[in-house]
């Protein structure tokens, strides 16, 4: 698990130091495009919540990180 | 000479005039300009939007945690949602989420596995962990009702909102808030928003019938009249008929609060005109009751007690056992703390105008043993600009926590202990498609509503100890004209 840990944050610092350039807004027709936002889809609240009871991991995913229900 | 001066003064008056008078309409022009630009700015939301919202979701399997690990998990749950967005002005939105989730439960139901033939008045009674109960407690409805404002700076650089919600079902209630705070900078490339949660939950404990009436009559719940078990034929391992069954293990709750705190991070770059990720970081704590007081447990050095046929007790693990209940030792027992720290990390490449590449992945790790992994990937496929398909396969696995151990292994000598197959060690599979309609001239009318986009899911999940589940979702969602 350790070489997990330290591949992300391999993976993580790469793509900071990739970060560097900034995209100028008239150039962000793809960033822009609505299959591409980093929140998850509405659609998928549902799907969340019975994985939130079936399932003891939570959170850091943009949304639910535990309480508010009688689940794990 | 006089007139030539006169005229003169005429002339530079006028011209004074003239310039005073265009200098005024000039500036006056350029200012209106400024402030049109000053005060011209994208909507955060341009229109008001609704969202309806639905799914069904079933489930089966075999190791009920009501029933200390074996019996029937069937499960449908049934949730109408609506989500109303109202832009208040060009910075400000507020949304309202009003939701319920009706579901029916056969392990829920077995918190009195006898209310289909009535464990008292001496009769031949009769239950199973296999067969869904009658009891009040096999169905259920969580009503839930949520607020956020959000406000977004001029230069919408900086976004901060505001949450307070509640939920209610019969036997837990909820009230919960938070704030969050964004901040972007580098031409908007980057973004690091801060969130707080708070959630204050109250258990209103349901506990299996027998703990209900052993903590009503204590050891004399076998032999008081206006016990449920007064006069039942409770027998042994061996079908013989015995009095010594004694759940002297359960004790009554010393709280029945369980609050939540959480705090976020979560940090977005672009990387170029195709790719971003975010990365987010939460660390939660829980604390008061963590257990479900509904769920039972048996230990393996305690003697086993039984309502029911005697010759069923060699199947009682088998859905073939219809007709023996094993009275229970306990109920979950675990810690009064739990801290949990989940990092996520989410990567998106737009590929090209057809396909869109979304991955998920995330790292659980908490105080109670628990380690799991999740990946999620999906690839949007855009046939036209109305239609989309999106394959969804989302891997899960987990640990078990270190109180875990299934039905009738655990020992009396421990302080926690649960049977509860959802913190137990699995993975899990689930594989799903998504269609997606939209209509970005709303043409469909319904009063001053356009209807934008009808979204259709489906999921289907497998986990590795045997419990499979379907989820369908639907949705509907509409801009006001």
């Amino acid at each position: 698990m350790k070489i997990t840990k330290k591949l992300f944050l391999l993976f993580t610092l790469f793509f900071l130091l990739q970060g560097c350039v900034a995209v100028k807004e008239y150039n962000k027709i793809y960033i822009n495009d609505i299959d591409m936002q980093l929140a998850s889809p509405g659609m998928e609240r549902f799907e969340t919540n019975f994985q939130i009871y079936r399932e003891t991991a939570a959170g850091a995913n943009g949304g639910k990180t535990g309480g508010g229900c009688g689940c794990n | 000479m006089v007139e030539k001066q006169e005229a003169v003064v005429g002339v530079i008056n006028k011209v004074l005039l003239t310039f005073c008078l265009v200098s005024f309409f000039v500036v006056n022009a350029q200012v209106k300009n400024a402030d049109s630009l000053l005060t011209y700015r994208k909507k955060v939301l341009e229109t008001a939007e609704i969202d309806f919202l639905t799914s069904y979701y079933n489930q089966s399997g075999s190791h009920a945690s009501v029933t200390g690990g074996v019996g029937n998990e069937d499960l449908q749950d049934f949730s109408p949602t609506i989500v109303i967005r109202y832009p208040l002005n060009q910075d400000d939105v507020l949304t309202a989420d009003i939701g319920i989730s009706a579901y029916t439960s056969a392990s829920s139901s077995n918190g009195n596995p006898f209310n289909k033939s009535g464990a008292s008045g001496g009769g031949a009674s009769e239950g199973s962990p296999w067969v869904a109960s009658t009891g009040a407690s096999g169905e259920d409805v969580l009503t839930s009702i949520s607020f956020s404002y959000a406000h977004a700076a001029k230069d919408r650089n900086k976004y901060w909102s505001v949450n307070l919600g509640t939920s209610f079902e019969y036997d837990y209630e909820s009230i919960g808030g938070g704030a969050s705070y964004t901040k972007l900078w580098n031409e908007k490339n980057t973004e690091l928003t801060i969130n707080g949660q708070v959630f204050l939950d109250k258990w209103k404990p349901i506990i299996p019938t027998e703990f209900h009436e052993y903590s009503l009559y204590g050891s004399n719940f076998q032999t008081n009249v206006k016990s449920y078990f007064y006069g039942v034929n409770v027998i042994d391992k061996d079908g013989i008929s015995s009095e010594n069954y004694m759940p002297s293990k359960f004790k009554d709750f010393t709280s029945v609060n369980r609050n939540s705190y959480s705090g976020s991070l979560s940090f977005s770059q672009i990387l170029s005109e195709r790719l971003q990720f975010s990365i987010f970081l939460d660390y939660v704590i829980q604390e008061g009751l963590l257990s479900n007081p509904l769920q039972r447990v048996y230990f393996r050095d305690i003697e086993n007690y039984y309502i029911g046929n005697k010759n069923a007790i060699a199947n009682y693990s088998s859905p073939q056992n219809t007709s023996v209940f094993h009275l229970a030792d306990d109920i979950e027992r675990l810690p009064s703390q739990r801290i949990k720290t989940p990092f996520g990390l989410r990567v998106n490449y737009y590929i090209n105008e057809v396909f869109v590449f979304r991955s998920y992945y995330r790292y659980y790790t908490d105080n109670w043993g628990v380690r799991s992994n999740t990946f999620q990937f999906e690839l949007p496929i855009r046939f036209n600009m109305k239609w989309k398909l999106t394959p969804i396969y989302r891997y899960y696995d987990q640990t078990a926590v270190d109180y875990f151990a299934p039905y009738n292994q655990h020992t009396s000598s421990l302080s926690y202990y649960t049977s509860d197959y959802d913190l137990s060690d699995f993975s899990s599979n689930q594989l799903g498609v998504s269609l997606t309609y939209t209509d970005i001239f709303s043409s469909l009318k319904v009063f001053d509503f356009g209807l934008k986009t009808v979204s259709l899911r489906f999921q289907n999940y497998n986990r590795s100890d045997g419990l499979s589940a379907f989820i369908i979702t639907g949705g509907l969602s509409f801009v006001l004209d």
